[in-house]
């Protein structure tokens, strides 16, 4: 609801993003600060910066397919590892530039998703969850044996250009990937509060009555996933040009999983939320791996590999608690104070 | 002349049926479900069936909605066979449904449950909206358009914007009329819309029903047990027991009908 003294005039305007002055603003100085961070923040924070804008476009296309359309995918980060080796492989191979293989890298894992998506059409729930750990296997096996990837040595990049100007400075890149997940974002809110991200949600929520409201159930489920999987493979051509290198265990089961962390901690069924989700997940796992060290010189008698091991069982308990205390994710605690102080000092 | 041509056309719409159902035949193992059951509907009246429990209402519902397929027998929709049909191909056709218990969408807005029901109507691709601007975004204001009409009709203004999740019996079963009501229907079927509901609720959807009828003059079938609703809404009454049609025709001569008393009532032994 909208607090008071905000209405529209017009139906675009009643479904816009940014309903009011305050809105605008924090959007403007948000991206302000994105535009500006690398002026300000050290090279490795940058890093991490970058690796969670590559996530976000990742955890987005997830939140479509997992938290919209209700289809568990634990498989996301073998489409993204798809796009990756297929942007790579276009861009060695047959010399591509970015703007081309980044695209085709997500159609590239959006077919490999899209497979998958039709399996999805006969099971759900748990079954699905195999099916999709079977994407991962599937992944792991082929890029590995088959001859044009390079096998265990993985796929080295040359930088990607655009006009003679090479992306190789930690800055540039940045940049590149911040226009990509802008673009990703705003194209996933509109796909979100159009017809077909009602009909994914439609499908989520009841599939019997959404079909007799003339949706093809069959097809909406294998286009979530297709969309999921499409944003999953940019994300891994973006990670490709990022770390200039591709190789099978850059995408692994363990990655798939936290992408699904991700979208439960920010909020499932909310683009915003699997932004919020991103950053919040990458931000305690850096955290950890930078406290991890002066952890082990406080504590000798520990030893470093426990230290280690003991990250990540805090980890997976943050991921318990959310779903025990909060399992609708940060997204919903926000709406409910957000709500709370608009209605202030009514209870509801 | 003149009128009298128009006076013909206007008896042969109404002899050709919206929908009519032929000698549809279903059984469950040894239950026979439905028997030869031959229903007919025409265009603007609201028929009701009625029956005892397990009488065989509901599947014929669920045979008229694509649910179940007959096993023999054949419907036909505006005069083409639609036996076979899936769900959602149906729906395309032009034919609502609304559901016995609730099978709204919790988890989006009442305004987006309704705009659920435009889906079919609707064009724009993924690509489309993707970009939002343009194409899609003026699509969607065209059909906002159209759910604003019937969330008028059905006084659910002031909740427009609140998920679904979050109301009540009664409000969800108005939600679920406005939401079929949206797919711009040739045909209503309601099943048992009254079912779980107070006076005043009851009261509340046959006025929705009543101006459903008459804003948009289409044909409703009617599934429902509460048979001072029946009476008053129907204008032709099909009666199913055990399966077979046993009596067709207004209230006032179903109330007197020896076989339909029977059925409901039971028989003195002699």
């Amino acid at each position: 609801m909208d607090p008071a003294g905000v209405y529209a005039t017009s139906y675009s305007a009643d479904s816009a993003l940014v309903r009011t002055r305050a809105q605008a603003i924090c959007l403007v100085v948000f991206l302000a600060l994105l535009v500006a961070a690398p002026f300000v923040v050290g090279p490795r924070l940058l890093a991490i910066s970058t690796v969670m804008l590559i996530s976000s476009v990742v955890a987005v296309g997830l939140q479509i397919n997992t938290g919209y359309a209700g289809q568990i995918n634990l498989g996301q980060a073998a489409f993204m590892g798809v796009g990756a080796y297929a942007a790579g492989w276009l861009a060695t191979r047959f010399g591509m530039p970015f703007w081309l293989t980044i695209p085709l890298g997500g159609c590239a894992a959006a077919v490999f998703g899209f497979i998958f998506g039709l399996s999805a059409v006969r099971i759900k729930g748990f079954y699905l969850a195999l099916t999709t750990i079977a994407a991962q296997t599937l992944f792991h096996f082929f890029f590995l044996n088959l001859p044009w990837f390079g096998g265990s040595n993985g796929l080295q990049l040359e930088p990607a250009t655009l006009f003679g100007f090479a992306f190789v400075s930690d800055r540039s890149l940045y940049y590149l990937c911040l226009v990509v997940t802008v673009i990703m974002t705003f194209g996933a809110y509109g796909i979100a509060r159009g017809r077909h991200g009602r009909a994914f949600v439609a499908v989520r929520d009841d599939d019997v009555a959404a079909g007799m409201m003339g949706i093809d159930v069959v097809r909406t489920k294998a286009t979530a996933f297709l969309v999921g999987a499409f944003y999953a493979g940019v994300g891994g051509a973006l990670w490709a040009y990022f770390v200039r290198f591709v190789a099978v265990d850059q995408f692994t089961l363990f990655h798939s999983i936290w992408f699904i962390a991700m979208i439960i901690v920010g909020g499932m069924g909310s683009v915003t939320g699997a932004l919020i989700g991103v950053f919040v997940i990458k931000a305690m796992q850096e955290t950890f791996v930078t406290l991890g060290p002066s952890f082990v010189e406080l504590f000798p008698g520990l030893g470093g590999e426990l230290v280690f091991a003991l990250m990540n069982v805090f980890l997976g308990g943050v991921i318990a608690a959310f779903l025990i205390f909060e399992p609708r994710g940060l997204m919903h605690r926000w709406n409910i104070i957000k709500r709370s102080y608009r209605m202030w000092p009514f209870p509801y | 002349m003149n009128a009298g041509a128009v006076d013909t056309s206007r008896a042969a719409s109404a002899a050709s049926p919206v929908l009519r159902a032929e000698g549809l035949h279903m059984a469950f193992g040894g239950i026979v479900a439905l028997n030869e059951v031959s229903i007919d509907v025409r265009a603007d009246e609201l028929v009701a069936i009625i029956g005892p429990n397990g009488a065989g209402k509901t599947s014929l519902m669920n045979c008229l909605g694509g649910f179940y397929r007959p096993q023999r027998g054949r419907i036909l929709f505006s005069g083409e066979d639609v036996s076979g049909h899936g769900v959602h191909q149906l729906a395309r056709a032009g034919l609502a449904r609304t559901f016995q218990g609730t099978h709204v969408f919790p988890g989006l807005t009442v305004l987006e449950n309704i705009m659920v029901g435009r889906h079919m109507h609707m064009r724009a691709s993924i690509a489309q909206a993707f970009m939002h601007f343009g194409a899609a975004s003026a699509e969607e204001s065209r059909h906002r358009e159209v759910a604003e009409e019937i969330i008028d009709l059905l006084e659910i203004e002031s909740i427009r914007h609140q998920p679904v999740g979050s109301l009540g019996y009664g409000l969800r079963k108005r939600v679920d009329l406005g939401r079929a009501l949206a797919q711009e229907p040739k045909i209503l079927l309601m099943d048992e819309p009254m079912a779980g509901m107070n006076t005043e609720e009851k009261e509340d959807l046959a006025r929705f029903v009543i101006d459903v009828r008459e804003a948009r003059k289409i044909p409703v079938v009617l599934v429902e047990h509460d048979m001072g609703v029946v009476m008053d809404l129907a204008d032709r009454i099909y009666v199913l027991d055990f399966g077979r049609l046993i009596a067709e025709g207004p209230p006032a001569e179903i109330q007197r009908d020896p076989h339909v008393i029977k059925a409901y009532l039971g028989e003195r032994d002699q």
